[in-house]
C-alpha cells in the first residue's frame, strides 16, 4: 500500500523521464505482489500465474517499451511540466486527501480488505489524470495512463476478488495493446514533427 | 446448437478475413477480399438477427455470448454501415491505387485494421459479460487509431494522438464504472463465472447497492460518453473525423459512436431498477443530450470544413439519441429508430464528402460551390444526405425527430422540447445554407472530373431510397424488433 502511495508522489516529483518510467515499473511490481497477498485462499496456481503476468507486464515489458521509445526519439529527456515539481507534489497530497474524503462518502466496500484500499485506488486514478493533463511530453501521458490503469487494477483485484480470470486477462491484454499502440504513436509523432511535445499539437481547432 | 455456431461464426469471420487479406498479392485484391469478407460477416449477422426474432434471444459459450433485440438492432446498424462503407471503399481508393500511393503494405494494414475494428465492435455487441464488453470497446479505440492516419500527414498524426489519449482515458473511466457496478452487485455473492454477466445482473438489479450503482453510472456515462462524442467530452471527434479517410469517418460516425452509447443503454435498466425507477439515470442522459445538441449547433454555424461540419452533426445526432433515451417511454423507441436512420444517412454524407474532397483537393465548403453541376452523382448524394440529416420532411430522420418531440410534449417536458427545437432549428438553417451554396453556388474552381461507377450510383440511390421509405413506412418485423429493444432499455421484463 505504502509503496503505491510513495511511487505516485515520486512520479510527481522526478524531473527525468527515465526515473519516472522506473518509478512506474516499481509500482507495477508492487501491484503484482499485492494481488498475491490479498488472495485469501492462499497461493493457488492461478493466482501465482496472474501475479507473475502482472509483474512481467507492468514491471518489465512496459518500462522496456517506453525506454525503447525514449531512446528512439532524440528529445530532451526531461519532463517539462506546466506545473512545477513542488506544486505537483503538493497537488498529489491534495489528491490523497480528496480521495480519502470521497471514499468516506461512499458506502463501505464489501470484503475483508484494509480500509486503505479504495482511497489509494482513487488516489492513483487522480494522479494519473493529473500527470496526463499537466505534462508536455507524450511519454509522460502514457505514464499517466498507466498509473490510472494501475489504480483501477488495485480497485479491481482487491475489492472484486471474484473477477473472472478471462476478464482479468482481457483487461491486461488491452493495457498491453494500449501501451504498444501509444508507443508506436509517439514514434510517428516524433517522425512527423521532430519532437514529442503535445502542447505543440495545436493545428486542428474549431 | 446452430444458434451458437452462428454467433461464433460472426465473431470469428473478421479474424479469418484479416488472415485472408495477408495472403493477397496486390492492393486491389486486398480491397476486394475485404468487401467479400464483410459481406460474408453481414450474412452471418443477418441469420443471427433472424434467429433472435424467432426466439427473443440466443446465447452461446455458457451465456457469455448473448444476442437479444437490443444488440440485434445494433448489429443490424453495424452491418449496414460496414457493408456500405466496404463497398464504397473499393471505389474511394481506386485513384490512390492508380497513382501508387496505396501500396500493398498500406492496403494490407488498412484491411487488417478494418477487420479488427469489425471484430472489436462485434465483440462489444455479442458479449454478455460487462467486463468483456468494456475490453471490446477499448479495443476499438486501439485498432481504429491507426486507421485515422493511413494518409500520413502531421495533422492526421495529431488527430490520431488526441483520439488515442482522450478516448483511452475516457474509456478507462468507464472501466472504473464497470468495477463500481460489480462492487454494487458484490452483496449477491454470484459465482465468479457469472458475476459480471448482464443477464444475471439484470435479474438481481433490485438488490444492488443504490449509491454505488449511481456512482458507477456517473463514471460509465462520462467514460462511454467520451467515446460516443457527447459534449463536453467530444473534443477528439471533429479532429478524428475530419482527418480520417472517408470510409473510416463513415464507420466512426455511423456506428462506433453508437457502440459506446449501446454500452450505456445496457446499464440504464440496471441503474433504474437499483434506484427504484426514479428516472435518475434518464435525467442525466437528457442533460448530456441537450448539452451536446446545443454545443453542436453553436459550432456548426461557423464551420467551413465539410467533414468537420459532418462531425459536429454527429455530436448533434448522438445528442438527439441521448435525449430520446432520456425521455423514456415512446422516446426510447424513437431514439433507437433515430440511431438506425442516422447510421444510414451519415455514412452517405461522408462518402460524398470524401469523393468531392478528392475532386476539389480540399474540404472547404466555399471552394466546393456549384458541385451539383461538376459532380452529378456525389453532388446529389451530398445534397440529399445533408437534407436528410437536418430532418427535411418526408425522410426518416424527420420521423424519428418528430417522435422524440412528441414524446417530450406528451411527458410535459416543455423545456426539453424548446431546447431541442431551437438547436435543431439552428442546425437546419446553418446546414441548409451551406448545402445550397455547395449545390448551386457560383463555381470557384474547376475540379477533377467525377468518376462514379455502377456500385457508387446504386449505393447512393439505395441509401436515399431506404431513408425515404423508412420515413413513410416502417416494416412490421423492424418495428417489432425496435419495440422489443426499447422495452429492454426501459427495463420491462
Amino acid at each position: 500500500m505504502l509503496v503505491l502511495i510513495v511511487t505516485n508522489l515520486l512520479l510527481l516529483g522526478f524531473s527525468q523521464l527515465k526515473s519516472c518510467i522506473r518509478t512506474v515499473a516499481c509500482q507495477g511490481i508492487a501491484l503484482g505482489v499485492l494481488s498475491l497477498l490479498v488472495n485469501e485462499d492462499g497461493f493457488t496456481v492461478w493466482s501465482v500465474v496472474m501475479s507473475g503476468v502482472v509483474i512481467g507486464l507492468k514491471g518489465v515489458i512496459f518500462p522496456r517499451l517506453l525506454l525503447g521509445a525514449l531512446r528512439e526519439t532524440n528529445a530532451r529527456h526531461e519532463v517539462e511540466p506546466y506545473i512545477g515539481h513542488m506544486a505537483s507534489t503538493l497537488a498529489g497530497f491534495a489528491a490523497l486527501a480528496a480521495s480519502a474524503w470521497l471514499c468516506s462518502r461512499l458506502p463501505a466496500f464489501p470484503g475483508r480488505v484494509t480500509p486503505l484500499v479504495a482511497p489509494v485506488a482513487f488516489f492513483m486514478v487522480f494522479v494519473g489524470l493529473f500527470v496526463i493533463v499537466s505534462r508536455k511530453k507524450a511519454i509522460s501521458q502514457i505514464l499517466g495512463y498507466l498509473v490510472m490503469e494501475n489504480g483501477m487494477y488495485v480497485f479491481g483485484v482487491v475489492i472484486l476478488r471474484e473477477m473472472p480470470l478471462l476478464v482479468d486477462l482481457a483487461v491486461l491484454l488491452d493495457a498491453f495493446a494500449a501501451v504498444l499502440v501509444m508507443g508506436v504513436a509517439v514514434y510517428h509523432i516524433n517522425r512527423a514533427f521532430d519532437h514529442m511535445d503535445v502542447d505543440q499539437l495545436d493545428t486542428l481547432k474549431g | 446448437m446452430t444458434a451458437s455456431a452462428f454467433l461464433w461464426a460472426l465473431l470469428l469471420a473478421p479474424l479469418a478475413g484479416g488472415l485472408a487479406c495477408l495472403a493477397c498479392r496486390s492492393a486491389r485484391a486486398v480491397l476486394r477480399a475485404t468487401v467479400l469478407g464483410v459481406l460474408a460477416a453481414a450474412l452471418a449477422a443477418g441469420i443471427c438477427i433472424w434467429m433472435t426474432r424467432a426466439s427473443g434471444s440466443i446465447a452461446a459459450a455458457r451465456g457469455w455470448l448473448y444476442l437479444d433485440a437490443l444488440s440485434a438492432i445494433h448489429l443490424l446498424v453495424m452491418m449496414t454501415v460496414f457493408t456500405t462503407s466496404s463497398l464504397y471503399m473499393h471505389g474511394y481508393f481506386q485513384p490512390e491505387i492508380l497513382d501508387g500511393s496505396l501500396s500493398l503494405k498500406v492496403a494490407r494494414r488498412f484491411s487488417a485494421l478494418w477487420y479488427g475494428a469489425l471484430a472489436a465492435m462485434t465483440l462489444v455487441l455479442l458479449s454478455n459479460n460487462i467486463g468483456i464488453m468494456w475490453a471490446g470497446l477499448e479495443a476499438t479505440t486501439l485498432v481504429t487509431a491507426f486507421l485515422i492516419c493511413i494518409h500520413r500527414s502531421s495533422e492526421s498524426v495529431e488527430a490520431m494522438w488526441k483520439y488515442l489519449i482522450i478516448c483511452s482515458v475516457g474509456v478507462a473511466f468507464a472501466f472504473m464504472g464497470t468495477l463500481l457496478a460489480a462492487a454494487a452487485a458484490n452483496g449477491l455473492h454470484l459465482p465468479a463465472s457469472e458475476a459480471l454477466l448482464w443477464t444475471r445482473l439484470r435479474e438481481h438489479a433490485g438488490e444492488f447497492d443504490p449509491v454505488l450503482m449511481k456512482a458507477a453510472f456517473v463514471f460509465l456515462l462520462v467514460g462511454y460518453g467520451t467515446k460516443a462524442g457527447l459534449a463536453p467530452m467530444h473534443s477528439w471527434l471533429p479532429d478524428a473525423h475530419s482527418q480520417a479517410p472517408a470510409p473510416v469517418s463513415a464507420i466512426f460516425s455511423g456506428f462506433m459512436l453508437n457502440a459506446a452509447l449501446y454500452c450505456v443503454m445496457r446499464y440504464v435498466p440496471l441503474v433504474e431498477e437499483a434506484s427504484g425507477q426514479a428516472g435518475w439515470s434518464l435525467r442525466l442522459l437528457l442533460l448530456f443530450g441537450l448539452v451536446s445538441m446545443v454545443t453542436a449547433a453553436a459550432f456548426i454555424v461557423f464551420q467551413h470544413d465539410l467533414k468537420r461540419l459532418l462531425a459536429y452533426s454527429s455530436v448533434e445526432h448522438l445528442g438527439i439519441i441521448a435525449v430520446g433515451l432520456g425521455l423514456g417511454g415512446a422516446g426510447t423507441f424513437a431514439a433507437l429508430l433515430h440511431a438506425l436512420n442516422h447510421a444510414l444517412c451519415k455514412p452517405l454524407s461522408f462518402f460524398a464528402a470524401g469523393r468531392l474532397g478528392q475532386m476539389y483537393g480540399t474540404h472547404d465548403v466555399r471552394t466546393m460551390a456549384g458541385a451539383l453541376r461538376a459532380a452529378p452523382v456525389w453532388g446529389k448524394a451530398l445534397f440529399g444526405g445533408l437534407l436528410v440529416l437536418i430532418g427535411a420532411a418526408p425522410f426518416a430522420v424527420f420521423l424519428s425527430e418528430f417522435l422524440i418531440v412528441r414524446a417530450a410534449a406528451s411527458s410535459g417536458s416543455y423545456w426539453t422540447m424548446g431546447l431541442f427545437l431551437a438547436a435543431a432549428g439552428i442546425v437546419f438553417v446553418g446546414v441548409l445554407q451551406r448545402a445550397i451554396s455547395i449545390a448551386w453556388g457560383d463555381p470557384v474552381m474547376q475540379p477533377h472530373a467525377e468518376q462514379a461507377g455502377a456500385v457508387d450510383k446504386t449505393l447512393v440511390l439505395v441509401s436515399l431510397g431506404v431513408l425515404l421509405v423508412l420515413g413513410l413506412w416502417i416494416p412490421g418485423p423492424l418495428w417489432h424488433m425496435l419495440d422489443d429493444a426499447a422495452r429492454i432499455v426501459r427495463g420491462a421484463p
